[in-house]
């Protein structure tokens, strides 16, 4: 499950919908890749305050990205050509951490080219019940899913094409805005980014 | 220098299991003036909140980390565990009025045993031992607190002088079912919560905790 949400956010900031929405602008732009910091902020009513997480992703189209939380907890999510590493920091270095939870990525795998290709409303796990500039909000097709994650906002930038925050929502008391800021926008990345640590 | 290396290992093997099936020590009276103290003042007081990166450990091998969130409220805890992308993976409630209550639990979360133990642990972890206690020492001269429920189970803290106390739980056969360690503990606002702290239970699957302390927080 979690690797399943951690795509649909990743996949959903570097999806076509931001390419669509730049696509129907005065300058056609495409993203190949995007270079970003961000801030992830958990709030739950249990919390006395939010849980905030910083770190920083590259991704370049069309599956490969690197997902890295420096604070307070540093650990990596590498994927490409199909394989995904997940990292973790102990005593100081990043360590592979290997076992079942990978498992759920390939069930979001099959799901990423559907997005990548525009075809969200299609998708079988999410819709879009709504969309403006502004946002777009994604609800699952399953209650199973629906129970743990009733919606998902996208927040759209001023730039056109770009997304400026993604809340995933939990229910009423509970929900995760990943915020991100100092975009560079379809760098050339070195393959090895995405491979090693 | 094959043999010298299968010499090795089987040290190795030898005392990395040296504690499973551990026995209840016998515990050996001692005078007033040299007895442990009331050893409950080493937990927190209720009315804080921990959160904690937790490196969670089975013994055949599966692993992940996670970020546990622990409230200490005055008649109930309450307790999170929230994946690092920020996913709430388990959120569940104790008080003695109506018991357990699981408000959220996602795969492989989702088990009543895994709910029972997790609070087990907690409690072992944060809250004073039930039982009647008895202080005395170990036959190497270690202070130690004993606490022994009705039921039969034994729990000791073995005090450390400057240190991290150890919590040692003991099934009512006698057999060593968690150990708890830790490090860095200093006394200030909650009590002596250790900054890194390491739980190991000899249950039918074992498993390790490993965790470190990322915030206290002072709730109402």
């Amino acid at each position: 499950m979690r690797p399943a949400i951690f795509f649909l956010l990743v996949c959903c900031l570097c999806s076509p919908l931001a390419i669509a929405r730049a696509d129907s602008g005065d300058q056609p732009f495409r993203l190949h890749s995007i270079h970003a910091r961000f801030v992830q902020k958990k709030e739950m009513k249990i919390l006395a305050r939010p849980l905030v997480s910083t770190g920083t992703f590259i991704f370049e189209a069309p599956q490969s990205l690197r997902w890295q939380y420096h604070q307070p907890v540093a650990s990596l999510l590498l994927m490409h050509e199909g394989r995904i590493r997940k990292f973790v920091g102990r005593n100081g270095k990043l360590v592979e951490e290997k076992g079942a939870q990978l498992d759920g990525m390939q069930m979001v795998l099959a799901q990423l080219s559907d997005w990548l290709d525009g075809r969200f409303s299609d998708n079988e796990m999410f819709r879009v019940v709504s969309a403006d500039e502004a946002h777009v909000v994604l609800e699952p097709h399953q209650p199973g899913l629906a129970r743990l994650i009733p919606s998902i906002e996208i927040v759209f930038g001023k730039q056109r094409g770009l997304i400026d925050a993604i809340k995933l929502h939990e229910g009423p008391e509970a929900a995760t805005t990943i915020t991100f800021s100092d975009r560079i926008l379809n760098e050339e990345i070195a393959e090895t980014v995405f491979i090693s640590k | 220098m094959r043999c010298l290396g299968a010499i090795f290992i089987a040290v190795v093997l030898l005392f990395g299991c040296a504690e499973r099936g551990a026995k209840l020590p016998q515990l050996l009276a001692v005078s007033a003036e040299s007895a442990p103290p009331e050893c409950t003042d080493i937990f927190p007081s209720r009315g804080w909140q921990f959160i904690h990166s937790i490196e969670f450990s089975l013994d055949h091998g599966y692993g992940t980390t996670v970020v546990g969130v622990t409230s200490l409220e005055p008649r109930r805890i309450r307790c999170a565990l929230v994946s690092l992308e920020g996913f709430t993976l388990f959120e569940a409630g104790f008080d003695r009025g109506t018991g357990l209550h699981v408000q959220r639990a996602v795969p492989p979360f989702d088990t009543p045993l895994f709910a029972e133990g997790l609070m087990e642990d907690i409690r072992a972890i944060f809250l004073s031992p039930a039982g009647a206690m008895q202080r005395g020492q170990s036959s190497e001269g270690k202070k130690i607190c004993r606490f022994i429920t009705a039921a039969g189970t034994v729990t000791d803290i073995i005090a450390a002088d400057g240190g991290c106390p150890q919590i040692r739980s003991y099934s009512q056969d006698g057999r060593l079912r968690r150990l708890i360690t830790g490090s860095g503990c200093q006394k200030s606002g909650p009590g002596r919560i250790p900054h890194y702290l390491e739980l190991r239970s000899y249950g039918g699957s074992g498993y390790t905790l490993k965790m470190n302390l990322l915030r206290a927080d002072r709730i109402s």
